[in-house]
């Protein structure tokens, strides 16, 4: 442990920043220490294959099979050696949420996010504007000069910017959606959109007047304009604060993070650092209070226990726990939270441990535990299997009284193999499925 | 993950089709592991295991006759001009919308409207059918002053009963606090995926139910009565009361998810081939998501179980910005049926007489089309209550067409926190004040049948 930082803050900053730590990178970061911790976070170095060599996912067609695009991208999130920019990619998915369009588009979408997920706001923005996912899915395409459609510039200002009703009018989404006109399909291949085009002739270049300003504004106007909106700063640092940390954002520190994120010409990567070296991001380091998001949650365990992705079941599961990658409920993205935890959802946690406890490398076969191990080497032997996973002396208790049940059931001699295997797969489940495990 | 569709306009409300999601899965993984929604209780409170259904029955047994309110949602902004045609106004109509409207509405005798000609589709004559025995009343031109057209917007304030930014409990939800139980999440039910806000409570416990048959928990590699036991330990390992609001979340998550693991055991099915518990003699549309949620809760509601107060979010889209005509022809449809069915069914097990449905979207559309065959958002929509007791007719006054507002939009002819107070005083018979804020200066229109 180094200046304060210890296996418990290593723990706690890479699942906030990633999908957990496994004990090597616990070890060794507590040791590093927190700045050369946070720089690895925050600035990994330029690796051409960003990817750990195992363990290897089952074979993946992301753009074709159904539900590989969901375990494409969580393999990524299994074996990346960059997980803040997985993670980071991840909020700019609920951010700019987008469904309904052709999954290749999806993919190209989210390599656009991946690219710049901790670079200039800006220039993300204009990417996103021109992606043609969104493009298609919020009616930019195709907005004409003589009808122009308001759906892209009511949620660039409502969800992407502003915040819903801050700092705009109804008049200022009209007039930026003429501004906003344009639009139209660019290449295709294969029927598939590639890119989108700006049409001069179908963009509207009389004068609009945005927020107070009067002009022959464009696209990349509506832009400039919605950025330098003195309500954006707000918007974006609280949504970037409650997506790392759960404690309230109280107002000098919100104050400071919009400081950073104007004064660096708003650019993400010095508001990030400054919220993962936030002291309230390490509050409650003995007992963790934010719920893992459901993708989080199973790419955390893939990761954690080497299982990676070898079966397409996690496509229905995260589903089922309420986040589908790629199909996000609505423009506005998932509620996170404590709304993730509905007893639906808890289920299919319970559910997610059956089918992870059901693969080899965790499968406990007949025969497999050493008779007559002690409950808390029972105990041991689980939380290894999983890869050292949070639970409270509550729970490990509850697991250990849990053993001594089960000697009791185990009457005869050929019962006691019988009451071990039970025991160890009983304990693994509980410790992947019990509400500790929800939490990091 | 739609592959290869149409690009479609703004899906804000869209929900995935868990039909379409089903059909992918392999018949042994759903055997298995009992894929889909199952059920979901959300309570402030904690709920001690075991009392669930205990809980249900006592309340059942006090009011065996209790009123029951069922709130349907079609998202996305159903349109009213389409849905329910004014042909005193068809020219003005056709000259705004070449080529999007229906070509034969279904004349509503005694009066100068017209259904959609996919509403006469489904048991009984669907809706129109319905209508026609008096046990329709729609709600022409109804919103509120000075509509917000953002999807979440309006719905919020829908789901709320309130036209406010703040973030509150739903309107049934707080009936359910003023009127319901501590102890009963089945008193307010969302049959299907996820919890309607317009039941987000700030106390009394709620459910969502898509199948109670997915309800179990069980271990899959720990089976017998080491199952039973391991399945026990979890249970004990939710009795915890954290303060803080993640860890308080998860637990109580698990207590609710095993105790009515435990307690909905009646009502699922042993297997694959025995008889479903709750099945009925009405015979429901096939390949309708709709009709799958109207059907489990009408299953629900025929036991006793204390339901209250039901919401249904329809599938299908309703934002019709492109392609309305078609749209509305199979979506309005496929929620005519289910509705139709639903309302057979309701009365093919003798509770027909308790139960009030109404229909209601967050918004209406624009009378002029746009340039893709669709209609934007706009203002003043269409709504309805439906049911055996139900006031049948054309309840309000319906929207010129040729006296718009500034925006080109439809005058609103009702506030919806009007017929709000109205349902909660004359269907559940309470003080609409208690639920919406000033209450009084909206008045009621007559909906129930004395």
């Amino acid at each position: 442990m180094v200046g304060g930082f210890s296996e418990a803050h290593v723990r706690r900053v890479m699942w906030r920043a990633g999908f957990g730590a496994s004990a090597h990178e616990a070890t060794r970061w507590a040791h590093e220490g927190r700045g050369a911790t946070l720089r690895w976070l925050l600035s990994p170095n330029g690796h051409k294959a960003p990817l750990l060599p195992g363990p290897k996912p089952m074979a993946l067609d992301p753009a074709n099979e159904y539900g590989h695009d969901v375990l494409w991208w969580m393999d990524r999130m299994v074996r990346t050696t960059r997980p803040l920019e997985e993670k980071m990619t991840l909020f700019w998915h609920n951010h700019f949420a987008t469904r309904d369009v052709d999954t290749p588009l999806l993919l190209r979408q989210n390599a656009v996010f991946r690219a710049g997920a901790l670079g200039s706001f800006p220039a993300l923005l204009s990417n996103v504007m021109e992606d043609p996912a969104t493009g298609s899915f919020l009616n930019l395409i195709g907005s004409y000069k003589d009808e122009p459609n308001e759906n892209f510039a009511r949620e660039l200002m409502e969800l992407f910017t502003l915040g819903e009703g801050d700092g705009y009018t109804e008049s200022d989404v009209r007039e930026a959606a003429r501004a906003l006109t344009g639009y139209v399909e660019g290449e295709k291949a294969g029927g598939v959109l590639l890119s989108t085009r700006f049409e001069p002739k179908n963009h509207d270049p009389g004068v609009k007047r945005i927020f107070g300003h009067k002009g022959r504004f464009g696209p990349h106007d509506v832009l400039r304009l919605v950025v330098a909106n003195h309500h954006h700063p707000e918007l974006l640092v609280r949504k970037l604060w409650s997506f790392f940390v759960d404690e309230p954002l109280d107002t000098s520190t919100r104050l400071r993070l919009q400081h950073v994120y104007t004064g660096s010409g708003h650019h993400l990567k010095p508001v990030v650092a400054e919220i993962l070296d936030h002291p309230k991001l390490y509050a409650n380091l003995d007992g963790p209070t934010m719920v893992k998001a459901p993708v989080v949650a199973i790419a955390g365990m893939l990761r954690a226990t080497r299982l990676g992705v070898k079966v397409d079941d996690w496509t229905w599961v995260t589903s089922g726990m309420g986040q589908e990658l790629f199909s996000p409920p609505s423009v506005a993205g998932w509620e996170w939270g404590p709304a993730w935890m509905s007893s639906n959802g808890m289920r299919m946690r319970f559910v997610a441990a059956n089918v992870a406890l059901n693969q080899p490398g965790l499968k406990v076969k007949d025969g497999d535990t050493p008779l007559d191990l002690k409950p808390q080497q029972q105990l041991d032997r689980a939380m290894a299997a999983l890869g050292h996973p949070w639970a409270s002396a509550r729970t490990r208790e509850g697991l250990l009284a849990l053993t001594k049940g089960y000697d009791a059931m185990a009457g005869q001699k050929w019962q006691r193999q019988v009451a071990a295997d039970m025991t160890q797969r009983a304990m693994r489940h509980l410790l992947l499925s019990a509400p500790d495990a929800q939490v990091h | 993950m739609p592959r290869l569709r149409a690009y479609s306009a703004c899906q804000d409300f869209h929900h995935a089709s868990e039909a379409a999601r089903r059909d992918v899965l392999t018949r042994r993984q759903m055997l298995k592991w009992g894929i889909g929604a199952g059920v979901t209780v959300y309570a402030a409170n904690m709920l001690s295991t075991g009392s669930l259904l205990d809980a249900a029955a006592a309340e059942a047994a006090a009011a065996p006759d209790a009123p029951i309110l069922v709130s349907v949602f079609l998202p996305g902004g159903l349109d009213l001009l389409d849905t329910l045609m004014p042909l005193e106004q068809e020219g003005t109509l056709r000259d705004l919308r070449a080529g999007v409207s229906p070509a034969s509405p279904l004349a509503l005798g005694g009066t100068s409207l017209g259904l959609h000609p996919a509403l006469g589709r489904g048991v009984g004559g669907g809706l129109k059918g319905l209508y026609d025995r008096g046990q329709i009343g729609f709600l022409p031109g109804i919103d509120y002053a000075n509509p917000n057209l953002s999807h979440f917007a309006s719905r919020a304030f829908w789901e709320t009963g309130m036209v406010s930014q703040q973030s509150v409990s739903g309107w049934l939800g707080r009936w359910l606090d003023r009127h319901g139980s501590d102890d009963n999440p089945l008193q307010g039910l969302s049959a299907g995926y996820g919890l309607s806000p317009t039941l987000h409570t700030a106390g009394a416990p709620v459910a969502s139910i898509s199948d109670p048959g997915d309800a179990e928990l069980s271990m899959w590699s720990v089976w017998g009565d080491w199952g039973a036991a391991a399945v026990k330990a979890y249970a004990s390992l939710s009795q915890s009361a954290p303060h803080a609001a993640g860890p308080a979340s998860a637990a109580r998550a698990a207590r609710l998810a095993y105790s009515v693991s435990e307690q909905l055991a009646p009502f699922r099915r042993k297997d694959d081939t025995s008889p479903d518990p709750l099945a009925g003699t009405v015979a429901y549309p096939e390949d309708n998501e709709t009709a799958d949620r109207l059907k489990v809760l009408a299953g629900l509601i025929a036991q006793p179980l204390g339901i209250r107060v039901a919401t249904v979010d329809a599938d299908g889209s309703f934002d019709t910005h492109e392609g309305q005509a078609a749209t509305l022809d199979k979506d309005l449809g496929a929620v005519g049926e289910a509705l139709s069915a639903f309302q057979a069914d309701l009365e093919a097990r003798g509770v027909a007489d308790r139960v009030l449905t109404f229909v209601w979207s967050e918004f209406g559309r624009r009378p002029e089309a746009n340039k893709s065959g669709g209609t934007d958002h706009g203002a003043g929509g269409v709504a309805w209550v439906q049911g055996a007791r139900a006031l049948g007719g054309i309840l309000n006054d319906y929207p010129s067409l040729t006296d718009l507002d500034r925006e080109k939009n439809l005058k609103v002819s009702v506030d919806f926190r009007r017929i709000y107070s109205s349902l909660l005083a004359q269907w559940m018979g309470t003080d609409p004040a208690e639920v919406i804020p000033g209450a009084a200066q909206f008045g009621q229109v007559p909906l129930v049948r004395a």
